[in-house]
């Protein structure tokens, strides 16, 4: 049941991370079973009992499955070191997609999954080196055909480690200092909610100064550019918790030295053009006559004519 | 204490009354005007008009003795003395000939080549102007919001926002004080946008100092402290002035100002060129201001076009092309990306391309619908800015009041700004790529900001382009709502206040405002399968601030390529220009546009594209002034000193006639001389008796007019001794021994179209026998227009 599980989730991610749509269903269905190679594959029994989704596909399904690992055993193109590696590589693949779906909510990926991750990127980093004795793996596993599918795999997942912001959370290795730290104060502050939860009020009080460290923690992080996307997850729902939930938002209660001020700086301009209309004496124009050959034959004579 | 205060409303609601009445009082006056009496003089005739000195006194004076000077408020329909013409027209004297025929092919060559050479330094200098405001504008914008912003998240913790509302209301005020001071007091020619002023400009008006060195700095400094003032005004209408005058300094090769002269362009110091190359500095400044190389182009064919040829269009481009291209180099050097060319524009639209901001063709008429509401939301503004307008030049005229006047604008918006946001309830969720810069949550929950800050809480550009690119779903309607009203009474206000600043961006705003909301509430009215095509507002929020620009400045070729260029995207092309083309038709049914409605108050002597459609009744002999003031062709000093000086009759230009005989009868016409000319001659005492004793005098070139150029002295700082009036003055050699003429049969378009074509200064009227009976001159012409009532003639007014 475990290793259902586990198919299914890589098949999920595989979805997600090809952004495929409806139409592009068949081709990772096709794709997986040559992903996960000869004896990963054979695990792979209890693949087509979940692929009812189209039905139709199952017999070609098996034959091209069975086509594949028929011709690629004897395949002279591959060596055993290649094949090993390979081995490897979808083994630790498996597992680093396993702990992404299963910290997928509440956010926990990059302090769950980095150790997997960074295995994973030493063995991708071994295939796509040049190997031991001349040998290398690269072309024949990453370049040797259109579909270059341990190449997309590893990149898309990749993708997913960016977009997470992942590597800002750690630092040799291991986690940093400043997640560390983060995680100890929100694990305070959580303390705090915990104890408090019955009386809201007593909560905003109490919780305020361990809130308030937190949240000024986040904003130095932010500032630095250290957050990865599980601080920042965790901080939103914090956030939530503490605005929404246990509403200690600060109130909109100064409302009326605030109407005072502004009605008093309404009213200036009313003053100061009552003022200016009352007291400033308005401008005159000087009109001048000018000379024409006969002064009769202007607005009035033209008005005439058109009328 | 209740009874006065009542007395004083009532006394303010006669003076509105009084108001309203002076419109038929106006109408009585152009009735009466014309009966007064008339005189005529004895050997000189004095017709034409003018005068930039002031002469109140001596007008007094002799008008009292004719009849009572008419004093009536300022109202739109007058022309004022103030502005002269310039010489569009060279005059083709002797020694202008001379130097022509004495320059060499490869002379004609040097001076095209020094064309481009000018051109291209008003690109680069013009460029380097806006980069310089964009970032000095950053700047100081971004430290006030940040100590604004600090503040206000200071009080929102412990209490008192009052106090954070006063520190803004009184940051804003300090600003635009500066900025409204240095305007008021140096150089008040630098208020506004300065687009009125350009056009009137390269219409052919002289507007006292417009292209200035002075009038520059105080735009470039005005414009700075009003955009950081957070008043609801734009930098990119200045930044048009601001080419205007680095062109017509550059082309000068010297500054009047720094006493500095560098010997070079010297052939470019005449009306003529000059108007060229202030073309291309007004182009350049487009073009800086909006990216927008070709709309800067025909910008300046749309304003100015009475004078063009193809190879000025061409020198026009690249300077337009040289000019954004300098901003965005400096720009990428400046954001640490050298290299990357994507700040074409003070103004950065962004891009519109992604696959959301495509329109369908059922879609052509509602934006035709939207250009309808912008050409009726423009006409409002500029019905609004009009008695506003008239208000100000009526009742708030002295500096110190204009100053206040700023002052209290700057503090009431910042005023309605705090309010609207700290009434606000609309919350929106922290993006990851932060389109805002200063985001304030008050109190929105933690990690969500207000997001009616957005809109008001940022430099206007930044929340065009917050309303143009924000995804669907950042602004709310009743938040936009809001917005849009209190921002278009706060821009109508604004605009007009003796600060320098442009209307580009409010409009701009206001219509993304109410487009946004308009592709809101669209999205939310139709059936849920096709809200993915409608569902993109931002790109009814450009619609929408097409619509709006187009309802209030009524640009349309020049406006649509800005738009067009500005948005990097030709796909927008046709519904833009529909909504353009909408939103004049929509406007121009009410009022004119908005720079048309200011040349106007500011009565200047504006000739349109043509003469009114009624005018062919007229003919030459009722619209020229008769009689006029002519020279001999040999005259005696004393009589050129009288008559220059005469400060009631301040005439620029003399026909020259043969033989003036003892009565009232010219003689024939001979050639056309200019005041300026006659200053020059006086000042180098050209006097046929000097030249007698004195053979070896230097003989007077062009150069001596050229270097006396454009500030010509006036008559009173030139001394004549008693012995040299009775001197005698040679003027063959000077005049323009071809001036234009016409009989006085020809009708007033005819007239006109000569005026408009040839950009003509003076044109004489003659009978028969080529005898001179009167002259027109631009403000005989430009006193006709259409009115409600057919043709009306406009006052001449001393302002």
């Amino acid at each position: 049941m475990v290793l259902l599980l586990k198919v299914v989730a890589c098949f999920v991610v595989l979805l997600h991370c090809s952004r495929a749509q409806a139409s592009s269903f068949e081709v990772n269905l096709t794709v997986l079973p040559s992903f996960i190679w000869d004896d990963v594959a054979n695990r792979l029994n209890a693949l087509p009992s979940i692929l009812t989704v189209s039905p139709s596909q199952e017999p070609s399904f098996h034959s091209s499955s069975d086509l594949l690992l028929s011709s690629f055993h004897g395949d002279p193109e591959i060596s055993d070191y290649c094949r090993e590696l390979l081995h490897i590589f979808g083994q630790r693949y498996v597992s680093y997609v396993n702990c992404l779906v299963s910290s997928a909510r509440p956010v926990k990926v990059c302090l769950n999954c980095f150790m997997l991750y960074n295995r994973l990127t030493d063995i991708y980093s071994n295939i796509s080196q040049v190997g031991l004795g001349n040998e290398s793996c690269q072309v024949t596993l990453l370049r040797s055909d259109r579909l270059m599918l341990v190449y997309e795999l590893y990149d898309k997942i990749t993708d997913i480690w960016k977009t997470s912001h992942c590597s800002n959370c750690l630092s040799n290795d291991s986690l940093s200092s400043d997640a560390l730290h983060y995680m100890a104060k929100l694990n305070e502050s959580l303390r705090c909610f915990e104890s408090q939860k019955s009386n809201h009020s007593e909560l905003c009080k109490e919780c305020k100064a361990s809130y308030k460290v937190l949240n000024d923690l986040y904003g130095r992080m932010e500032k630095n550019k250290s957050l990865c996307i599980d601080i920042e997850d965790a901080m939103n729902m914090t956030r939530i918790l503490w605005s929404k939930s246990f509403n200690c938002s600060f109130p909109r209660e100064e409302t009326v030295p605030v109407i005072a001020v502004s009605s008093f700086m309404l009213f200036l301009p009313i003053i100061f053009y009552l003022s200016s209309f009352l007291h400033s004496e308005q401008k005159k124009r000087k009109l001048i006559h000018p000379k024409r050959v006969k002064s009769s034959n202007s607005l009035m004579n033209i008005q005439d004519k058109h009328s | 204490m209740i009874p006065p205060v009542i007395s004083k409303v009532f006394s303010c609601y006669l003076a509105l009354l009084y108001l309203n009445c002076l419109t038929d009082l106006r109408f009585y006056l152009n009735k009466t005007s014309y009966l007064c009496p008339q005189f005529s003089g004895g050997k000189l005739f004095h017709i034409g008009r003018l005068s930039t000195v002031d002469l109140e006194e001596e007008i007094d004076e002799e008008e009292s003795v004719v009849s009572r000077p008419k004093e009536i408020p300022h109202n739109e329909k007058l022309l004022s003395l103030k502005y002269e013409s310039l010489d569009y027209d060279n005059s083709e004297n002797q020694l202008f000939l001379e130097e022509e025929r004495r320059m060499s092919q490869m002379g004609f060559k040097c001076l095209e080549m020094s064309r481009w050479l000018v051109c291209a330094l008003i690109g680069i200098l013009t460029g380097l102007i806006a980069c310089f405001i964009d970032i000095v504008v950053e700047n100081l914008a971004g430290l006030k919001y940040q100590v604004i912003q600090q503040n206000i998240e200071r009080f929102t913790e412990t209490g008192g926002l009052s106090i954070s509302l006063i520190l803004w209301v009184l940051l804003n005020s300090a600003f635009v004080m500066v900025g409204s001071v240095i305007v008021a007091f140096f150089e008040p020619i630098a208020a506004g946008s300065g687009i009125p002023q350009i056009k009137c400009y390269l219409n052919g008006v002289k507007i006292p100092r417009v292209v200035r060195l002075k009038t520059l700095v105080v735009k470039v400094c005005g414009v700075i402290c009003s955009v950081v003032g957070g008043l609801a005004v734009g930098k990119e209408g200045p930044m048009i002035h601001s080419g205007a005058v680095v062109a017509a300094g550059i082309s000068q090769g010297r500054s009047t100002s720094l006493k500095r002269d560098f010997k070079i362009f010297e052939y470019f110091r005449r009306d003529t060129e000059k108007r060229d190359f202030v073309s291309a500095g007004a182009a350049a400044g487009v073009s800086a201001a909006f990216g927008a190389p070709v709309g800067g182009v025909l910008f300046s064919l749309e304003e100015g076009a009475s004078f063009w040829n193809q190879m000025l269009t061409w020198r026009i481009f690249f300077a337009s092309m040289i000019s954004t291209f300098t901003l965005n180099f400096f720009m990428s050097i400046y954001h640490n990306k050298p290299g990357d060319f994507s700040n074409p524009g003070l103004i950065n639209f962004g891009r519109f391309d992604s696959d959301s901001t495509e329109y369908y063709l059922y879609e052509i008429p509602l934006f035709i619908i939207m250009g309808a509401f912008g050409g009726l939301l423009g006409a409002l503004f500029n019905v609004l800015n009009y008695w506003l307008t008239i208000l100000r030049i009526r009742y708030i005229h002295r500096p110190c009041l204009q100053v206040m006047e700023a002052v209290l604008v700057a503090a009431v918006t910042a005023t309605v700004s705090f309010t609207m946001i700290y009434f606000s309830d609309d919350c929106q969720p922290l993006g990851e790529d932060q389109l805002e810069e200063y985001p304030l949550q008050l109190f929105c929950a933690d990690g969500e900001y207000n997001s009616m800050a957005t809109a008001v809480f940022n430099t206007p550009e930044r929340s065009v382009r917050s309303l143009f690119h924000s995804p669907a779903g950042s602004y709310n309607p009743v938040t936009l709502g809001i917005f849009t009203i209190t921002y278009f009474f706060l821009a109508c206000w604004t605009y007009g206040l003796t600060v320098s600043a442009g209307v580009f961006i409010p409009s701009l705003l206001i219509g993304a405002a109410w487009g946004r909301l308009f592709g809101i509430l669209l999205a939310s009215f139709t059936p849920h399968n096709s809200i993915q095509t409608l569902a993109d507002p931002g790109k009814y929020a450009l619609i929408g601030a097409a619509a709006q620009l187009g309802g209030i400045v009524r640009m349309t070729l020049s406006l649509t390529v800005i738009m067009v260029e500005a948005t990097g995207n030709v796909t927008y092309g046709l519904p833009i220009m529909l909504v353009l083309m909408t939103a004049k038709i929509v406007g121009d049914y009410f009022v004119e546009g908005l720079y048309d409605i200011h040349i106007k108050l500011q009565s200047v002597p504006f000739l349109h594209w043509d003469a009114p459609a009624t005018s062919h009744s007229l003919t030459a002999r009722e619209v020229m002034s008769s009689p006029v003031t002519c020279f001999n062709l040999v005259e005696k000093v004393g009589t050129i000193v009288d008559v220059l000086s005469n400060t009631s009759t301040n005439h620029n230009g003399f026909p020259v006639v043969s033989r003036l005989s003892d009565g009232c009868e010219p003689g024939k016409i001979c050639g056309l001389i200019l005041r300026s000319q006659l200053i020059v001659l006086l000042k180098h005492k050209v006097f046929v008796e000097r030249a007698r004793s004195r053979l070896n005098q230097r003989k007077l070139q062009l150069k001596d007019f050229r270097d006396a150029y454009p500030r010509f002295p006036p008559i009173q700082s030139i001394h004549v001794s008693q012995d040299e009036r009775e001197c005698m003055m040679d003027l063959t050699e000077f005049m323009n021994p071809t001036p234009y003429t016409v009989t006085q049969e020809t009708s007033l378009p005819r007239v006109f179209k000569l005026f408009r074509a040839l950009g003509l200064r003076h044109l004489i009227v003659v009978d028969s026998d080529n005898q001179v009976v009167g002259l027109v001159t631009r403000k005989d012409l430009a006193r006709y227009h259409l009115g409600k009532h057919g043709l009306e003639e406009l006052q001449l007014a001393q302002t």
